[in-house]
């Protein structure tokens, strides 16, 4: 579905590179996890995915169309975003996710864009919230709003920027949850960051290395080793297997 | 629950129509109570009477030729200046964004100033008055000057921020900074002055809907209809543009574009009011946030509001600067933030207008 080879961005002429070479492979329904450093080019790649920078080269292909060349509308209706930080301004739950539309309605929304407004609060439980005003949500709330906004685009591919950073266990849970419920029934791609590196391999189907603006080890969770992580992120842990599940911890072997 | 929640969603939609028709029902009957009053103290049969071009000459003219362009300036400019601020507030994620804080005003005093203190005054020598000064050899030439130097610095602004690709921080500071240089050129000129230039020309500030004209009010009303319009047409995108850049990129909305369009549209609404009427300060502060906090960031509902607050607050600032003035009116700038300030810090302060 996602297919991006050899892209390379920076922000001016004289800047240095913040993305290079960078080749991503990613199919219907599969969640992909960016895994770095800070600064090590996440937040960067998704804004090329997502058109909100333009890349100096490569490739950004989705089901072999180029969505370099597609226009703002057409790649909205294909690429969602669910943002690192999220702030709505004062409107309703119902206008906020309606908002996520705007790609289909253009000037001023139909029914249609309603009904499927309210089959996205249905499915995701938030009916009882249609009416309020999403500002005087909490962080875990608004979280789902944007997802729910992200899903009124229709999309194939979604894009989380760290999906957990600011939550508390409980509502990181519950997004985790949600997003995983999104690519399994919805067959749709989800491609996000997280730094939690147990979380990652919890919900994760494929994974991405990144440092200094380059993709290093791409795989399944067999790529998840010691050496990998020493090298990403200059940390040692220790990957123990735990009745058949893999937990990764904080700290070397004691010597 | 699901249709509790569907009438609940419909009762705040009709709360904000019925909102909006309360609003266009109060500039309707402030601005025939705006033609009402004056110094020339006519009865309101008297005025109805005029209104139906029966009557004394005197009174049909007071009527149609002087109170019905300052009323229509009113609700034009009103609303104009008041959407203005509302579109720069969204446009640059700041809620301190107005005309007067992007410099605009500021061009537009220069360029008044420079059309008063030089030309007519210094290098025309129209004599030693006053009205010589304001009119100079054209009615038109001063608020042409102030025109021409607004837009010289929208557009140096806008250029400016071209090559930044519109960070709307940028975009704030170029225009206090621009603005600073203007203020900084006008004292210049004013420190040249002859005593009556420069009384002139700080009589220009002030300002006026009395030297509204039919024409001007044409021109006023062509130019912000066509902004308030495109501005009505863009009220999603602009509701996109409230959850940030990148958030309305991803959902298909042409951010730079619209930010570029709004903000000249915006631009040459304020520069249009201000050259024809002066500087009517604070409009564009006070009635965008008074709505958004009464009624909520919805643009399909806080464009219309603003308008129409706006429009409100200059009749009623118009009205009670001719009651008070005694004769003369008091400049309606100095009447609008006298008036609207205490009730801003009122909104501000107090949360029981919390949109909810």
């Amino acid at each position: 579905m996602l297919a991006i080879k050899d892209l390379s961005f920076r922000y001016s002429r004289h800047s240095p590179m913040v993305l290079q070479g960078v080749d991503l492979e990613l199919e219907d329904g599969e969640i992909g996890i960016l895994l770095g450093k800070n600064g090590s080019g996440k937040t960067t790649l998704f804004k090329n995915i997502l058109g909100i920078q333009k890349p100096q080269g490569g490739s950004i292909c989705f089901d072999g169309e180029d969505l370099l060349k597609m226009r703002r509308q057409e790649r909205a209706r294909r690429v969602a975003y669910v943002p690192q930080s999220i702030h709505f301004g004062a409107l309703s739950v119902f206008d906020t996710v309606l908002m996520g539309r705007v790609s289909y309605f253009g000037y001023k929304a139909g029914k249609e864009d309603e009904d499927a407004v309210w089959a996205i609060l249905r499915d995701m439980k938030l009916e009882d919230y249609a009416a309020r005003n999403v500002e005087q949500l909490s962080g875990g709330e608004r979280q789902k709003i944007a997802i729910a906004r992200a899903l009124a685009q229709e999309p194939q591919l979604l894009v989380f920027d760290e999906p957990t950073g600011n939550l508390d266990i409980a509502n990181e849970q519950l997004i985790i949850q949600e997003a995983r419920r999104v690519a399994k029934e919805k067959n749709i791609g989800i491609l996000t960051s997280l730094h939690d590196l147990n979380q990652a391999l919890d919900l994760g189907d494929r994974f991405f290395f990144m440092k200094d603006g380059q993709i290093r080890h791409a795989g399944g969770p067999e790529i998840v080793t010691e050496a990998v992580i020493r090298e990403i992120f200059d940390a040692e842990v220790r990957i123990v297997d735990m009745e058949g599940e893999i937990i990764i911890i904080n700290g070397g072997q004691k010597a | 629950m699901r249709m509790n929640m569907r009438s609940d969603l419909e009762k705040n939609r009709r709360k904000n129509v019925a909102a909006i028709a309360v609003l266009a029902a109060a500039v309707m009957a402030l601005a025939l109570v705006c033609l009402f009053v004056g110094s020339s103290h006519m009865s309101i049969a008297e005025c109805f009477a005029a209104l139906a071009k029966k009557g004394s000459a005197a009174q049909v003219r007071i009527i149609w030729n002087i109170r019905i362009p300052r009323v229509l300036a009113a609700i034009l400019a009103g609303a104009g200046l008041s959407v203005s601020g509302l579109i720069m507030q969204t446009n640059l994620n700041n809620p301190m964004a107005s005309p007067s804080t992007l410099g605009v005003s500021n061009a537009a005093v220069f360029g008044a100033n420079l059309s008063i203190i030089a030309f007519a005054g210094g290098f025309l020598d129209t004599g030693n008055h006053l009205s010589s000064y304001t009119v100079g050899a054209n009615p038109y030439a001063t608020s042409l000057m102030a025109f021409l130097f607004s837009a010289l610095s929208i557009f140096l602004i806008l250029g400016l921020c071209r090559i930044r690709a519109f960070q709307p921080g940028v975009v704030v500071l170029s225009g206090i900074a621009i603005g600073s240089v203007w203020t900084a050129a006008t004292t210049i000129l004013q420190f040249y002055a002859t005593d009556v230039g420069l009384s002139a020309a700080v009589i220009w500030t002030f300002g006026d809907l009395g030297r509204a004209t039919y024409r001007t009010d044409w021109i006023m009303a062509v130019v912000v209809a066509v902004g308030i319009g495109y501005f009505a047409l863009m009220s999603w995108r602009f509701n996109a543009l409230l959850s940030g850049d990148a958030a309305a990129k991803s959902m298909g909305v042409a951010v730079d574009r619209l930010r570029f369009v709004s903000m000249l549209l915006a631009s040459v609404i304020t520069a249009v009011c201000v050259s024809f009427l002066g500087i009517i300060g604070f409009v564009g502060i006070i009635c965008p946030h008074v709505t958004k906090k009464l009624l909520g960031h919805d643009h399909r509902v806080s464009i219309p509001a603003s308008a129409l607050s706006g429009s409100m607050l200059l009749l009623l600032a118009d009205t009670l600067s001719r009651s008070i003035g005694n004769g003369s009116a008091l400049p309606v700038g100095a009447i609008t933030s006298l008036l609207g300030a205490p009730f801003f810090l009122a909104i501000i302060f107090t949360r029981k207008g919390e949109h909810n």
